[in-house]
This record gives C-alpha cells, sequence and structure tokens, in this order.
C-alpha cells in the first residue's frame, strides 16, 4: 500500500498558507511518517509526467489556507483522489483574536494551532487506515 | 521606472530543503530587501484561480525562485503565463545534495539556514534591481 498523499498549499502570502504547511510537515515527518508523505505542490502544477505519476489514483488528503482550495484543486486536477480537504480559516473559531504570526513565521498561538491542525489530519489518516484493514 | 511591479513568485517546495528557502527568500524579499516593490503570488493559483492570475508574469516582471534544478516555478509561470524575467535555483547556490535535503519546518531552521535564505534573497535581488535598471 503506498504512503497516504498529504499536501498543503503553503500559500505565501498570507499567516494561513504557513500554518497548511507546518501542520502537514507536523503529519508527515513526526506524527504519521510510516502512514503518510508529501509532494511539492508547485511540481503537482506543473503536470509532469513524473508527478502525475506519483500521484494519479492515490489517496490524497489536502490543508488549504483559503476558499480558494489550491491544494485540492491541482490534485484533483493532476488525477489524485481527495478524499479528505480542509481549509485553515474553517477551525478558527475557537482562535478568534489570537495573532498567528505572518506568512514567515508563526507565534507561540500559531504553533498550537498549527498542532491542532495536524491533529485533525492524524485523525483523517486513521480513519482511511481503518478503512483499508 | 516599473519598480514597483516586479513579481516575485517561489515554489514553496514541500519534498525538500530548497523548497523552505526559496519560500523564505521571497518572504525576506517582502519584508526586508523589497519591501512595498514586490508582488507575488500563491503559485498554484494558476490552475486554481480564476484565470486572472494567468495575466501575471505578462503585467509583472516576474523573477521565479525555485528551491532545486526541477524549477517548478519557472515552468508552471511560463506554462500558464509568460516568459519570467529571471530565475533562482537554491541548488546551485547552496548545492544540489543540500537542496534535497528534507523539507524543515520553520521552527527548526538553523543559523545555517538562515545564511542560505539570504544568500537566495540576495541573488533574487540582484536579479531584482538588474530588471528595474533595465527598465529605466
Ligand atoms: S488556497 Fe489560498 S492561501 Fe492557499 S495557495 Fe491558494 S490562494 Fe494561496
Ligand atoms: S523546484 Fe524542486 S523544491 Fe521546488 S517545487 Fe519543484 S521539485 Fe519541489
Amino acid at each position: 500500500m503506498s504512503k497516504i498523499k498529504v499536501i498543503p498549499c503553503s500559500g505565501i502570502g498570507k499567516v494561513f498558507g504557513l500554518l497548511a504547511r507546518e501542520s502537514v510537515l507536523m503529519v508527515t515527518q513526526e506524527k504519521c511518517p510510516n502512514d503518510t508523505e508529501t509532494l511539492c505542490l508547485a511540481h503537482v502544477v506543473t503536470g509532469d509526467d513524473e508527478v502525475v505519476g506519483k500521484i494519479k489514483g492515490e489517496t490524497c488528503i489536502t490543508m488549504d489556507g483559503c476558499a480558494k482550495c489550491c491544494a485540492k484543486k491541482s490534485v484533483e486536477e493532476t488525477g489524485g483522489i481527495v478524499v479528505k480537504s480542509h481549509k485553515v480559516p474553517d477551525f478558527m473559531k475557537a482562535h478568534r483574536g489570537e495573532e498567528h504570526g505572518t506568512g514567515t513565521y508563526l507565534t507561540e498561538d500559531g504553533w498550537k494551532y498549527a498542532e491542532e491542525l495536524a491533529e485533525i489530519l492524524v485523525e483523517d489518516v486513521k480513519e482511511i487506515k481503518k478503512g483499508e484493514n | 521606472m516599473i519598480e514597483n511591479k516586479i513579481g516575485v513568485i517561489s515554489c514553496s517546495g514541500e519534498e525538500c530543503l530548497g523548497g523552505t528557502i526559496s519560500r523564505l527568500a521571497v518572504r525576506k524579499m517582502m519584508e526586508e530587501l523589497k519591501p512595498g516593490m514586490v508582488s507575488t503570488l500563491c503559485l498554484p493559483l494558476f490552475i486554481a484561480g480564476d484565470g486572472g492570475e494567468r495575466e501575471f508574469a505578462e503585467k509583472y516582471p516576474t523573477i521565479a525562485v525555485d528551491g532545486c534544478s526541477k524549477c517548478c516555478a519557472k515552468r508552471a509561470i511560463e506554462k500558464y503565463s509568460n516568459a519570467v524575467a529571471g530565475s533562482v535555483d537554491v541548488a546551485e547556490i547552496i548545492g544540489e545534495a543540500k537542496a534535497l535535503e528534507k523539507p524543515l519546518s520553520t521552527r527548526n531552521l538553523t543559523d545555517e539556514h538562515m545564511e542560505y535564505v539570504k544568500q537566495a534573497a540576495d541573488k533574487t535581488s540582484q536579479i531584482f534591481d538588474e530588471i528595474v535598471a533595465k527598465s529605466v
């Protein structure tokens, strides 16, 4: 079974893109390294045969920084099967009034939020793995 | 003068260190080296946006900042928008082997990594200045 692809948008302009990126790196490098991996979204955007081969028909989870859903749309466009997709602002309710940082760095509250987003992704991974067994 | 209309787009690659460096080099351009003079764009908007993004490199002379020799930002900009005015390949600055190391969270960046960011941003800034000089 190939690893689940977890792909953030890494949006450059605002903190939400960095939150998406950092939460995915937590999952692929620390929390579920054996079950997940990530791919360069910019490579996906090029539509290269090499990256299409890696993603086509594969189970993917996306984490986007805004409602434009760039990761979800780009992955789908390339043939990846997006079984779970999230947007960072969807989980903001409990974090209103907090300062999370910028597109360059996260504050302490930002790291807590990224951790929470990572746990949401971990739950997705567990659910997908349960369905596979 | 086209000084406040130069586009700088990074690949922000998630699979390797070069992508982390390219992203931070563009942020450094925006915040420290050329504040107010840089236009940027989330690269995947070329697919996910409403189409207006495809005019980006036609409207602005654009510099692509890529994390490795695959040069995804450069190729995506040229595929969807227009020829780039300049490009930076982080792997040419820090070496391909280093660029292909695993990606780093911003909380694990060392002084060595920040030096790579500085070098990539300085190179981008130099290209920026050359474009401005040509336009005068
Ligand atoms: S989803 Fe939003 S933040 Fe993320 S890359 Fe697209 S436009 Fe940028
Ligand atoms: S240029 Fe390299 S680091 Fe950047 S997105 Fe492409 S493969 Fe990833």
